[in-house]
């Protein structure tokens, strides 16, 4: 045997290992290039924003605040499509959605996530819409037992009020969730923060200026704990941003660019929804869905798609633009313009309304050195992110965020990196560590969704009502609080008023009063 | 295959045969090997945020081991000293035929992470443009050809180990 083995290796020896100088050059080689392969493999994206720490991701959950003894018993003033999403977002759901939601006996993924949301520890006490059928549905989801912290005992039905005056008297109800049309939006939450109701508020938060200023007003003087429902404001995206642009990583800001876009029936609020073609004058509170509007006739038409209609609706910039201004006010800090340009034009959807279809404004902030932009068609689809430009490096901002180094950057000199690939990137569905360059993940583009908090992804909306009703009970404070739903509801009516006059529109922010031409 | 001749370990592959397989085991030995020693060099590597963001059918599958610690670190050992060691058998040609199996094995999991399927957004920022196919089946297919043609009994150290076996049979 060993004669056999010694004549193998003298005859086959060589090719045996015929591979092994290979792997000699690879070990060789390989000492001198790993470090370069490990450093472009893993950047770490502090040392290339020159920043020592990112906290805004460290963020960590309120814990449930409910418990025997502070039962929130709240009131949904408006149970159309929102208030619907906002009962589910507070634990309440239609039988219908149960239904729907099982399949072959089984919950959903969807649903099991839903039973499994935090409950709130509130009571849905009380349902007041104009239209009776939407009340009597909310009734229903009221008796659905099948929800998060449900199966207690037999749940109580909620009361239908005809009117929120009526609601807001009652000393059954200690909130009120207000999702009615934008004209009626600051009398009722007015009523309500007078009546002692602490309010939740669906954006845009008024119809006017002068409404903005009366409800704020009293808001503060009754101390009742308000929240506008901009949803985004839980969006870690906006957070980081923030963090990034207060730490210098942007530079100078001298230009936001804002966006939406639709191309749809649906989304120019043309809509016809399920009950819709059930409502009539007999069902439908007409004298109480016009509240301070000009009187006119009963009209389905203004009533089911009251957002086109100036009189009622506060248009695609109150609907739209006030969510992208809430996201960079969130970044920046902008406030109120003190310059607003806009011009807009009705060409498409001409028999619905007077809402424009296309609208662009410039809004100026000279003591910020810098223009927000917002340009808006209901005729085009096309995504396009907020874009903050800086002096060192810009940034599109949405649910996700992606960081591009300017081309001239001082900061990021040393930074090898092509301007058209992101330097930084975050999205919303992993950890902040995941940020990589975005060749590696695919993209999540914005909208309005769950956010990543605490190593969970969780739905915005119900951080958003969580966090209104931890203050209630003293813990934390809203976000989207008084003063910042009064600069998004100056901000984008005096885009309305420059549209509406055709003039360039000037706010004294002194005297709170708009100055027009 | 394997034939003992006076003495020599005879084969039915001709000269360019041998190369081209040989050839093809080292480039994927090669490759496995580096992909696996970078991980094993990076501070704190992870899988996490790999597993975390699949997709496709067996997502769900992914997202919970990245979210179990024990099992993460389990996984993340698994793969780094996985990758090494295939590689480095499949470079030198050493137990290159259970090596194979592993490195299939490594690769279907890989695939099914991020399979490439239209409509799954993982073509967004691929360097190319994939439908089913990519490159980790097209590694998967060429590791297969590797196991039902092997080389490794010829040009690696299994050479010596199958004479070594093959002699000892034959004594016997």
């Amino acid at each position: 045997m060993k004669k056999h083995g010694a004549s193998i290796f003298r005859r086959d020896f060589i090719k045996g290992l015929a591979a092994v100088p290979l792997l000699g050059y690879f070990a060789f080689e390989f000492k001198n290039n790993i470090p370069k392969g490990i450093e472009e493999k893993s950047k770490d994206y502090k040392q290339i924003l020159k920043i020592r720490q990112l906290e805004a991701p460290g963020a960590k959950l309120q814990r449930p605040t409910g418990n025997s003894g502070n039962r929130l018993r709240f009131g949904l003033v408006g149970h159309g499509w929102r208030g619907e999403q906002l009962l589910h977002s507070l634990g309440y759901t239609h039988p219908e959605e149960v239904e729907k939601q099982t399949v072959n006996g089984k919950y959903t993924k969807r649903f099991q996530e839903f039973l499994e949301q935090e409950d709130l520890n509130v009571e849905f006490a009380g349902v007041c819409d104009t239209f009776d059928l939407h009340a009597k549905r909310g009734v229903e989801i009221s008796l659905n037992d099948i929800r998060p912290g449900g199966g207690k005992g037999k749940p109580k039905p909620a009361k239908i009020y005809t009117t929120y005056r009526e609601m807001i008297e009652s000393n059954e109800i200690d909130a009120i969730v207000i999702s009615t049309p934008d004209h009626t939006h600051a009398q009722i939450a007015i009523d309500a923060a007078k009546a002692g109701k602490h309010v939740y508020l669906e954006k845009p938060m008024t119809h006017t200026i002068e409404e903005a200023v009366e409800l704020r007003n009293t808001i503060k003087s009754t101390g009742v704990i308000f929240q506008l429902g901009h949803e985004n404001r839980q969006q870690m995206s906006f957070k980081i941003a923030r963090e990034l642009y207060q730490k210098g990583v942007l530079g100078d800001v001298s230009m936001v660019q804002t966006y939406t876009n639709r191309n749809s029936l649906n989304g120019a609020w043309i809509r016809q929804r399920r009950f819709d073609a059930l409502g009539n004058e007999s069902n439908i509170n007409w004298k109480e869905f016009l509240g301070n509007a000009p009187w006119c006739e009963f009209d389905p038409k203004r009533y089911f798609n009251w957002q086109r209609y100036s009189d009622y609706g506060t248009s695609v910039t109150g609907n739209d633009f006030s969510h992208k201004y809430d996201g960079v006010n969130q970044v920046l800090d902008l406030g109120i313009p003190e310059m607003v340009v806009a011009m807009g034009g009705q060409y498409y959807y001409k028999n619905h309304g007077d809402m424009p279809d296309v609208i662009n404004a410039i809004f100026s902030y000279p003591q910020r050195g810098l223009t927000m932009t917002y340009d808006g068609t209901l005729k085009s689809g096309i995504y396009r992110q907020s874009h903050i430009l800086g002096s060192e490096a810009s940034m599109d901002v949405d649910r996700a965020i992606m960081l591009y180094k300017d081309g001239y950057s001082e900061r990021y000199k040393d930074i090898e990196s092509d301007s058209a690939d992101p330097m930084y990137y975050y999205e919303p569905n992993a950890d902040v560590d995941a940020v990589s360059t975005a060749t590696s993940k695919a993209y999540i583009k914005g909208g309005y969704g769950p956010t990543f908090i605490d190593g969970k992804v969780i739905d915005a909306t119900f951080l958003h009502l969580k966090e209104w009703i931890d203050a209630i009970r003293g813990q934390g404070e809203t976000s989207c609080n008084i003063d910042v739903g009064f600069e998004e509801a100056v901000t984008f009516n005096l885009a309305n008023l420059a549209i509406k006059h055709n003039k360039v529109v000037r706010w004294d922010a002194e005297r709170e009063k708009v100055i027009i031409g | 295959m394997i034939e003992i001749k006076k003495n020599r370990i005879e084969n039915n592959y001709s000269n360019w045969q041998i190369f081209g397989l040989t050839f093809l085991r080292v480039l994927i030995g090669w490759h496995f090997l580096y992909e696996g020693l970078i991980k094993v060099f990076t501070p704190n590597w992870t899988a996490e945020f790999y597993l975390a963001g699949a997709i496709g059918p067996l997502a769900p599958l992914f997202r919970s081991l990245s979210r179990s610690e024990s099992l993460l670190a389990f996984v993340d050992t698994l793969n780094m000293w996985g990758l090494v060691v295939i590689g480095l058998g499949l470079f030198i040609g050493l137990f290159s035929k259970p090596l194979k199996i592993a490195g299939i094995i490594l690769l279907l999991l890989y695939y099914f992470a991020y399979p490439p399927l239209v409509g799954a957004g993982i073509n967004t920022h691929a360097e190319g443009s994939y439908w089913i196919v990519n490159k980790n089946l097209i590694e998967i297919a060429s590791l297969c050809v590797l196991f039902l043609f092997p080389s490794s009994h010829i040009s690696g150290i299994d050479r010596f180990l199958s004479y070594k076996k093959s002699v000892l049979s034959s004594s016997r």
